[in-house]
């Protein structure tokens, strides 16, 4: 593989990304199941960048997956939309960063419908103010929050603490990223390097010292689907895509799987575990399973975070070896503790998947 | 031209999405769901542009249109342009609409998710509320889940969360004003409505089938389109 | 003899025809080509469809037929171009300057970058090549080996790149991808016997008198298997070789292929000799960028300008024989224009068989 035909790729997918000044809106999965990731965000950009974040409270979901589960009508989603961004004009703010690439792909999905029908623009600002009495201006800067963590990935590296090297062998440790489909496959040029080799997480990766993995499944979806996941009865689809991306990338032997979206960490985690007992394999060395990470989570181990800080403590695979070979420190008695130190409980082990506990 | 077609047209996703279909493939060739299902994207798209009623309503009423993941790899490249991810949501709205979707096994399920997110949507403000997804109907999430469902405010305030409380932070509280903004939002743009077809046509159709039907996610109905899979679905069976 | 100039910009096979046609008139030709050799594409080409005959043979003959009234430019380009009255005056960049009574264009095509098309990965998996590299290897090397030396078992063909796609913007269909395939395809056959060829295509375009001849002979001699479906996506396996998936669509399944060589047919574009050109003298191009003639039925060489015509693929896709019969054509039209009297035939070589037809002498 020749990675200066990617450069070239690289180069011409450049996107603006705005300095500072964000208004910043959250993601429901990754409030619910990665709750660490976002607050680490935050704190990065607050704290380490000395960055002006914004979240509103009044904010809501974007109805993203309410609409591409089409229980709700494009003229909904597009008005809850235009609800948001009213928020954002009210606060004072022109740059838009949701947490969740659906919401991303929504967000650049219905500016584009705007700009290409400006009639249907029009009849969203009446719904909007007939309902609410709102009225908004259109972002003028709209990115994922991981284009930002990307865009200041150089700061971040001069300030960790680590680099993510395997301290036993000397090696870069191998990393396979996995970017949401909707980050850049609906626009191609409204994400960094594009559809086919996107720069966002393997940027991450390349600074802060690890090596890129690709393989053959790479652009395949996770399996989220939608109404793949949600109904029961459907869950098939959702396991069957990710078992087969894991089928892909094991002969490489990735020690780690980065991502930028809500549902694919979840996915990626979960399914691992669902595998490894319905047919007791595992696609990590030794029983274990490939550790999934959200980019804050990564980011957060280099600058040197607490993992229990992070969030590993929600994930079912377990990230501590991953820790391991980095040389992080943590303490394990602390893992499952409260806010204070308090007992609350910790998850039962699973029975095919060697689980630290 | 058709009614069928006719309505299509009238959504701007459809003007966008259907452009001229020469049968490459290109779309199939990546699609999951074809991969796994009894799907293929490109017969989407040229059984739409054929503007035949009966083989349109025939889908509208089908498994077919159903498996889709909406994950548009399919957007990315079409050689005309085309956007079968996009026609897929068109043709479900208007299965819905119309309560074509009932005479499906996998279009039924919509009363599923329109009670779960839906009405997440409207309570809470979130797609996804935690309170809501038990784990006994999510055994693939693991112990971990089990654990964080159980100690949900100790788990969420272990990261600065404001669970359930007012003011900004993870999974706070939004204001009864704003969910009251979102309900009229949804009432205007009809949202609402939407809701309302997919709660009567499958209290219709629960009737039909001699099964029970009531709010929430214990009902007979609920049950049974939550759960059921007829195992017909891959790509062999017809 | 009138001391009519006409300077002719592309020394390929338009270029080469028309120059010989004007010149076996009398007139004096500047041939400018800013390659160091003659012959533009076909040169660089092995064989040539359907026959199979050597490319050679069409460039010899092109290049034979230049009589003492052309003078030829090569490795030159032009730099800058005036009108005064109806006089054009071409300024080289070896600063010697051409005037001429008429000039034609014959800036031919340029093949489609296929790294444009990213997802097939060219110039990041070693055994992705294109026609043209292929067409390298058998004029070159006379044999095939893939990135790591291996002769390939098996090996993929992609028609349509960058051709009937509107994500590289070009709508257009470049004509003889779809022959050239096939005759690779039956080449590639020819060479590694037992090497399973796969060609995929959305729709095969066997538009002359032998192409399909050819194609049934390369699935009944050969047997190439046709698979209509366009290329979706390829990727490298650890071992080199291409994984790739397409949809069979007559059978409507998905379908993954393991290849050790993939082959883009890439299509063709308008050269950059032609985009300077334009911006040169203010010329109308169509929306895929191909210079547009006044008309392309009835006046397909000529442009709105007197004195400026258009010759060859710089106008639109055409195989060998379409370009030297439009290039004659072109010839002509600029004879009419030039206004001149009786034609006087100067002999030049190759004309006939035997060196008959040399010409009613009228000196």
């Amino acid at each position: 593989m020749n990675i200066e035909g990617k450069k070239v790729i690289w180069k011409e997918y450049q996107k603006e990304i705005a300095e500072n000044d964000f208004f910043y809106v959250r993601s429901c999965v990754r409030q619910s199941f990665f709750p660490g990731s976002e607050t680490t965000f935050l704190k990065i950009l607050r704290e380490e960048l000395g960055k002006n974040i914004s979240e509103h409270p009044f904010h809501t979901t974007c109805t993203g997956i309410a609409y591409h589960s089409d229980i709700v009508p494009f003229e909904t989603t597009m008005t809850v939309i235009a609800r948001q961004f009213a928020l954002m004009t009210e606060a004072g703010f022109h740059n838009y960063v949701p947490s969740c690439i659906t919401s991303f792909g929504m967000y650049n999905e219905v500016l584009d419908t705007w700009h290409h029908f400006p009639e249907v623009e029009k009849k969203v600002r009446r719904l909007l103010k007939e309902a609410t009495g709102k009225e908004f201006e259109k972002p003028k800067n709209l990115v994922h929050s991981s284009d930002i963590i990307y865009k200041f990935r150089k700061e971040i590296a001069e300030k960790g603490k680590f680099r993510l090297i395997n301290r036993f062998t000397g090696d870069p440790l191998r990393i396979v990223e996995h970017i949401g489909c909707h980050y850049a496959k609906i626009f191609p040029n409204k994400g960094v390097g594009g559809a086919e080799y996107p720069h966002v997480l393997a940027g991450l990766i390349e600074e802060w010292g690890g090596e890129v993995i690709d393989y053959p499944e790479r652009r395949h979806c996770c399996g989220f689907g939608f109404r793949q996941y949600l109904v029961k009865a459907n869950r098939g689809y959702s396991i069957a895509c990710s078992q087969k991306k894991f089928e892909s990338m094991k002969p490489y032997k990735p020690e780690a799987i980065l991502t930028n979206c809500p549902g694919c960490p979840f996915f990626f985690d979960r399914w691992q575990y669902a595998i490894s007992e319905m047919e007791g394999v595992t696609y990590g060395e030794d029983g274990q399973g490939i550790p999934v990470l959200t980019y804050e989570e990564l980011a957060g181990i280099v600058l040197g975070y607490d993992p229990w800080d992070l969030g590993f403590q929600t994930h079912q695979v377990p990230v501590e070896p991953l820790l391991d070979k980095i040389g992080i420190p943590y303490d394990p008695a602390r893992k499952y503790l409260g806010k204070n130190g308090e007992n609350i409980g910790k998850p039962e082990i699973a029975s095919n998947l060697k689980f630290c506990h | 031209m058709g009614r069928l077609y006719d309505l299509l047209n009238q959504d701007v996703r459809f003007i966008e999405g259907l452009k001229a279909c020469i049968n490459c493939g290109t779309c199939t060739a990546i699609c999951p769901a074809a991969e796994f299902y009894n799907y293929d994207p490109r017969i989407l798209v040229t059984t739409l542009q054929s503007r035949d009623e009966e083989q349109i309503e025939a889908i509208l009423k089908s498994d077919f249109i159903w498996y889709c993941g909406e994950c548009m790899s399919c957007k990315t490249r079409c050689p005309r342009g085309n956007v079968p991810g996009s026609l897929i949501s068109v043709v479900r709205s208007l299965s819905q609409d119309l309560g074509y979707f009932v005479e499906s096994e996998k279009g039924r399920q919509q009363l599923a998710i329109k009670r779960t997110v839906g009405e997440w949507i409207l309570d809470h403000g979130y797609c996804i509320f935690p309170q809501g997804v038990e784990p006994e109907s999510h055994p693939e999430q693991g112990p971990v889940w089990s654990w964080i469902a159980y100690h949900l405010k100790e788990v969420y305030g272990r990261f600065d969360a404001n669970y359930q409380e007012e003011g900004p932070g993870i999974l706070r509280k939004i204001p009864q004003e704003s969910l009251d903004e979102l309900k009229r939002i949804f009432d205007v743009t009809g949202g609402t409505e939407r809701f309302e077809r997919i709660e009567e046509f499958s209290k219709r159709k629960a009737e039909e089938m001699g099964k029970e039907f009531s709010p929430g996610q214990k009902s007979e109905y609920y049950f049974h389109v939550y759960n059921t899979n007829n195992n017909k679905h891959g790509k062999d069976e017809h | 003899m009138g001391g009519k100039k006409v300077a002719i910009i592309g020394g390929g096979v338009a270029g080469l025809e028309a120059a010989s046609s004007l010149a076996a008139f009398g007139i004096d030709i500047s041939l400018i080509e800013k390659e160091e050799h003659l012959g533009g594409h076909v040169s660089q080409w092995d064989r040539l469809f359907p026959s199979r005959r050597p490319a050679k043979e069409v460039t010899g003959h092109l290049t034979g037929r230049l009589n003492e009234k052309v003078t030829v430019h090569t490795g030159t380009e032009v730099q800058k171009i005036e009108r005064s009255g109806k006089s054009w005056d071409i300024l080289l960049n070896n600063s010697a300057t051409i005037v001429a009574d008429a000039l034609l264009l014959a800036t031919g095509f340029e093949l489609f970058e296929a790294r444009k098309k990213e997802e097939y990965g060219y110039g990041i998996y070693d055994n992705v090549i294109t026609s043209a590299d292929l067409e390298k290897k058998f004029a070159r090397d006379g044999e095939i080996r893939n990135a790591q030396g291996k002769i390939p078992e098996r090996v993929g063909f992609v028609h349509c790149v960058g051709s009937r796609d509107e994500k590289v913007g070009n709508l257009y269909c470049s004509r003889v991808c779809c022959v050239t395939a096939v005759k690779q395809a039956v080449e590639v056959s020819e060479m590694i016997p037992g090497c399973e060829v796969f060609c995929f295509y959305m729709d095969l375009r066997m538009f002359g008198l032998d192409f399909e001849a050819l194609y049934k002979e390369s699935q009944e001699k050969w047997g190439v298997h046709f698979i209509r479906g366009r290329l979706s996506e390829a990727f490298e396996n650890q071992d080199g070789s291409v994984l790739v998936k397409v949809e069979d669509t007559l059978a409507a399944r998905p379908l993954k292929m393991k290849v050790d060589l993939l082959v883009l047919m890439s299509g063709m574009v308008t050269s950059s000799g032609t985009k300077k050109l334009v911006d040169m003298l203010g010329l109308e191009t169509d929306e895929n960028r191909f210079l547009q003639p006044a008309d392309r039925q009835l006046r397909a060489n000529e442009t709105g300008i007197p004195g400026l015509f258009l010759a060859g693929t710089c106008t639109s896709p055409k195989s060998i024989d379409e370009t030297i019969s439009d290039a004659r054509a072109a010839a002509l039209r600029i004879m009419e224009y030039l206004n001149l009297p009786a034609p006087t035939l100067t002999p030049s070589p190759n004309w006939g068989r035997d060196g008959e037809g040399a010409g009613t002498n009228n000196q």
